[in-house]
């Protein structure tokens, strides 16, 4: 089952979500991040988990936790395996124009959308990393595999500090 | 007077596929819907791996029909195993299966449907306009997933969902928990029919080939023959004779055809031949939605798939009683009777008829497989009703005519490619 929030000990109540497909290759980025950080460990009252492709259910895993940290891969039009920390502010996110898709879950859209509903959390952090191959059964190319740990790594620092 | 109609990626709907149409002096020369991508990889990336492994693969390929492609990809594996379900196991697995049918209907009505029919662009202005629809979709959809995950581990890629049964079971308190949220929705179901009720559907008729599933004792999901309104019927093992793939040069996706010109799946399919056994309470939404079978308005087929969230709701509701009565049992899965083996897995997910057909070698690993998914099935048939409604429609202004060709194609709710999901950033 999804975790829960645990005692606020920590100053805000943080879910690390991953997100992609592990079979799309580089699209799997959040996944494999999330994954290490549930194997190290976190403070109390932060949380992660892979959530794959949810679409619009994203949002409802915003309920409850003060900040949310997306790991995902993000287009950005840079070299294969740059990584970038910003807020849904920071950057204009297009996504299939002002629609609303579940298979491309439209990660711009579903924040709008929450956004909208007043469904987000106080804190919102995207950690993008730009995907060099998302063929279906393709490995993670060899510059997103370098950065994933570069990743987990500042994450940590960002929830320990 | 020449008009040339090119949608290249079609919003709304899920993976990327182009409306080309061309009218000159009033005659239709092109019309084609061109996919760009598809999702025939899974036979690729079955063979060679062990025989448990393939409905964990096969769910990854969708977001929305995960739990579709688990079913169909199991019922494979069971049936080339010999591997009989205890009648928890059916139980769970039709309780499941409703989630999903819920969650993708809701979502494909309401998000991306509606919008057309509302007058906004998308659900985005909705909430400005029709905060009370876009709020009860959400709630609507957080209950279907909330079935999902307490029968399966979690929302989307149902890790608990194995060959033979189930490694995990809801407890009785999450059971009866849905069950009172299922009941109150009952509230959200009226409005919901009442909602579609209102709306105009454009008017169309094109009689075609319906297939769907067939059970005798209920309204078919998972198992059954493959039947279709021009009175085939066949087991799902000799599913060939029905679907008769093609290759066309515009489309990666393999066409089908069997009594005629095209042949569609889905809702409206299903509704047309398995009305009798939708629940009293869908039939009565589909007399307030105007429909009786046959109908052969693909429009409505957004209109069927009202009718069976009212369908999967109270059938659900039916077997979580059903669940509660008889206690949850924490049972080991079935055990695998033979290796090799050959099987073939129906479900009428979502969009319409899932075949997975697998080969299974001695040491358990996949040596063949084939996939048939909805979609590919519906191509062909949506082409042809363009055919037919680009004339009908050919004397409005180019816009006009661009937003019925795309409601057309979002009335199949096509699945076209899965699961990239990749922001770009300007």
């Amino acid at each position: 089952m999804p975790q829960e929030p645990s005692s606020p000990l920590t100053e805000k109540k943080t879910l690390i979500i991953g997100l992609g497909n592990i079979l799309k290759g580089d699209d799997g980025i959040g996944v494999r991040v999330a994954e290490i950080l549930s194997q190290r460990e976190l403070p109390a009252g932060v949380a992660v988990e892979e959530v794959g492709t949810p679409g619009i259910d994203l949002m409802n895993r915003f309920e409850g936790w003060q900040k949310v940290i997306l790991v995902d891969a993000v287009q950005m039009g840079a070299k294969p395996g740059t990584w970038r920390r910003f807020s849904p502010q920071d950057v204009r996110l297009i996504a299939n124009g002002n629609v609303l898709s579940l298979h491309e879950p439209d990660l711009a859209s579903v924040l709008e959308l929450a956004q909208a509903l007043n469904m987000l959390p106080d804190e919102i952090v995207i950690y993008g990393v730009e995907p060099q191959d998302l063929t279906f059964m393709a490995p993670l190319s060899s510059p997103v595999e370098a950065i994933i740990n570069v990743i987990a790594e500042q994450i940590l620092s960002e929830i320990w500090k | 007077m020449s008009k040339r109609i090119d949608v290249h990626h079609v919003t709304r709907v899920e993976g990327h596929g182009n409306i080309v149409v061309e009218v000159e002096n009033g005659n239709l020369t092109t019309c084609r819907f061109e996919v760009v991508e598809t999702p025939r990889f899974f036979e690729a990336m079955l063979l060679g791996r062990p025989y448990h492994e393939a409905s964990h693969i096969t769910s990854r390929i969708c977001g929305i029909c995960a739990t579709g492609h688990a079913t169909a990809s199991l019922r494979a594996t069971e049936k080339a195993l010999g591997v009989t379900l205890s009648e928890q196991s059916w139980l769970l697995r039709k309780l499941t299966f409703h989630g999903e049918i819920l969650d993708s209907h809701i979502l494909h009505v309401y998000m991306l449907v509606a919008p057309d029919f509302l007058g906004v662009g998308s659900v985005i202005p909705l909430v400005n306009t029709h905060p009370e629809v876009v709020l009860r979709a959400l709630r609507m959809k957080k209950l279907a997933g909330d079935i999902c995950a307490a029968v399966t581990g979690r929302h989307t890629h149902p890790i608990a969902m194995t060959v033979g049964g189930f490694t995990h079971f809801p407890t009785t308190a999450e059971l009866e928990s849905l069950h009172k949220r299922l009941v109150e929705s009952r509230k959200d179901l009226d409005a919901t029919v009442e909602l579609f009720s209102k709306l105009s559907w454009p008017e169309f008729e094109r009689d075609t080939e319906y297939v769907s599933l067939s059970k005798p004792d209920e309204y078919a999901y998972i198992d059954g023959d493959i039947v279709t309104t021009d009175g085939v019927r066949v087991p799902p093992e000799r599913y060939k004779e029905v679907t008769n793939e093609f290759l066309v040069p515009h489309s990666t996706a393999k066409f089908t055809r069997n009594k005629r010109e095209s042949l569609m799946v889905g809702a409206l399919a299903r509704f047309n031949n398995n009305y009798d056994q939708l629940h009293p309470k869908a039939k009565e939404a589909a007399t307030a939605l105007g429909m009786k079978p046959k109908v052969t308005n693909t429009f409505l087929n957004s209109a069927a798939q009202v009718v069976e969230i009212v369908h999967s709701t109270e059938d659900a509701i039916l077997i979580i009683e059903k669940l509660l009565e008889r206690g949850i049992q924490a049972e080991e899965p079935a055990p695998v009777t033979r290796m090799p083996g050959e099987g073939v897995g129906v479900a009428d997910v979502p969009r319409g008829l899932l075949i997975h057909h697998y080969q299974i070698g001695e040491d358990g690993r996949i040596t063949g497989a084939n996939c048939i998914i909805p979609t590919n099935q519906n191509i062909n048939n949506l082409e042809h009703d363009m055919r037919v409604l680009v004339p009908q429609v050919m004397h409005k202004d180019q816009e006009a005519m661009r937003l019925d060709l795309e409601m057309l194609v979002r009335a199949y709710d096509p699945c076209i490619s899965c699961s990239v999901h990749v922001l770009t950033i300007k």
